[in-house]
């Protein structure tokens, strides 16, 4: 998503007409309601829609939880864009030509009431996908004393994609996953390509076999609007691409990843212990590698009495 | 006790979103209307081949020789010179930029280098070289069609 820094130093229009999409589920019914909320400098979406909820109407329904974009909560259509409502600056979205903002649940999503929305099925595709590092020795993992090294340069490749906060905003997006409910989606095609790009990774195989499915990345075709609505810039988008193209590369035998790198024992773990030098004993008589080991006993009752 | 059925209602646009771009209103977002354009004219080329065999069936009965004349006759603007207009206008575009997503989506090329996130945030692929092909395909497309329809309509 595109970053206006001048947006946050800008002054939004005084006063900013709220239009929200808003279902009641007991009533089965949809409409559209408008607030008038008073600005100030440095005001986001989500504190605006907190503003409405305390002061105006509390029955509106939305979910948010950090509110600095790091959790991922809050996504929503903001004037027609998916973005997350604590990252959006009211500066951005509304002018005083235009003191207007549409806010509506998520496309692609079923929507629970108002603005909230149900993940449930995002998050499946997301577990099915195994989004964890597999090794063949399980002990490696389960000992968890050893670490599993890579190059800066490896780290680059897949950086981006690590930064994924499972929003949803790009599932909103996908023009694909609007007409097929089966479509894995940009996240969970994004998390796959980062463990296949991940040297550490040893189930590339598996990875590969099991998203060469019609609702894998065959069904993507690259309208780029998740990579373009990404708050984290994750590129979703080329993601696909690349998992794509390397899927075709193994059917046709031309793909092997290197071999993993074996775990290692951190150095500073297999380092000898120093003794202790001659000024550290403070108090004469006292063996502070005996204390180390034998915790400090409080006489905790005598110095109640 | 009857259980009751939560009341969600599904959000999705379904096949609408395939042909329009604005259901949505991504910005910086040229692909998706190349994707809508890619699809409508996909639709459209597999029925006008579908009507092409049908065409170019009937002389089968006719004769061809009667066929060929008549095809031959067809100058200036006639539903037969219109026709090739409309199927060059769509054949250029579906080519075209059938050429950039061969790179892009079989050989995985064009979409740019993983980076690290710095200001403005654009994900690397939407500056790559990729976009650069998509706008020399909205360039060339009506370029070539003018050309295609001077030669149909004049030539």
């Amino acid at each position: 998503m595109t970053f206006d820094p001048q947006a946050a130093t800008r002054t939004p229009p005084k006063k900013v007409i709220f239009r929200i999409k808003r279902y009641d589920p007991e009533k089965d019914k949809t409409w559209w309601e408008e607030y008038e909320v008073e600005t100030y400098r440095g005001m986001t979406v989500l504190d605006a829609l907190l503003k409405i909820k305390e002061e105006i109407d509390h029955t509106i329904v939305m979910r948010y939880s950090c509110r600095m974009g790091v959790c991922g909560s809050c996504g929503m259509v903001i004037n027609g864009m998916p973005r997350l409502a604590c990252q959006t600056q009211i500066s951005e979205v509304a002018s005083e030509a235009k003191p207007v903002i549409e806010l509506e649940p998520l496309k692609n999503y079923p929507v629970i009431k108002d603005l909230l929305t149900d993940f449930t099925k995002f998050f499946n595709k997301h577990r099915s996908v195994k989004p964890y590092l597999i090794r063949k020795n399980k002990e490696e993992v389960e000992k968890g004393d050893a670490e599993f090294l890579m190059t800066p340069e490896e780290h680059k490749e897949l950086y981006e994609y690590t930064l994924c906060i499972a929003c949803g905003l790009c599932y909103s997006a996908c023009p694909v996953a609007a007409s097929d409910e089966r479509f894995l989606g940009p996240q969970a095609l994004a998390y796959v390509w980062r463990y296949v790009s991940d040297p550490r990774d040893e189930a590339w195989k598996e990875r590969l076999e099991a998203v060469d499915v019609e609702e894998g990345p065959w069904s993507c075709h690259y309208a780029a609007s998740c990579s373009a609505v990404c708050p984290k810039m994750v590129d979703p988008g080329a993601a696909i691409q690349r998992l794509r193209s390397v899927l075709i590369k193994y059917k046709l035998g031309l793909f092997k990843k290197k071999t993993a790198k074996k775990a290692v024992i951190p150095k500073e773990q297999v380092k000898p212990k120093k003794p202790l030098p001659p000024e550290s004993k403070l108090v004469e008589g006292v063996d502070i590698e005996a204390l180390d080991k034998a915790p400090v006993e409080i006489p905790v009752e005598e110095l109640i009495s | 006790m009857a259980e009751e059925k939560s009341k969600v209602i599904d959000n999705r646009p379904g096949w609408i979103a395939s042909i329009n771009p604005w259901v949505l209103r991504v910005v910086n977002n040229p692909e998706r209307v190349a994707f809508v354009l890619h699809r409508v004219t996909g639709i459209l080329m597999a029925l006008i081949i579908m009507a092409h065999i049908f065409v170019t069936g009937t002389p089968a009965h006719t004769g061809w020789e009667a066929w060929v004349e008549e095809i031959n006759k067809a100058q200036g603007f006639s539903l037969v010179t219109l026709y090739f207009f409309f199927f060059a206008g769509i054949a250029w575009f579906h080519g075209l930029n059938g050429i950039r997503l061969l790179l892009v989506e079989f050989f995985g090329v064009c979409i740019g280098k993983p980076e690290k996130p710095k200001p403005p945030y654009i994900a690397p692929s939407l500056k790559a070289c990729q976009r650069k092909l998509l706008y020399l395909v909205f360039l060339l497309w009506p370029i070539l069609w003018a050309i295609t329809g001077y030669i149909v309509f004049f030539k």
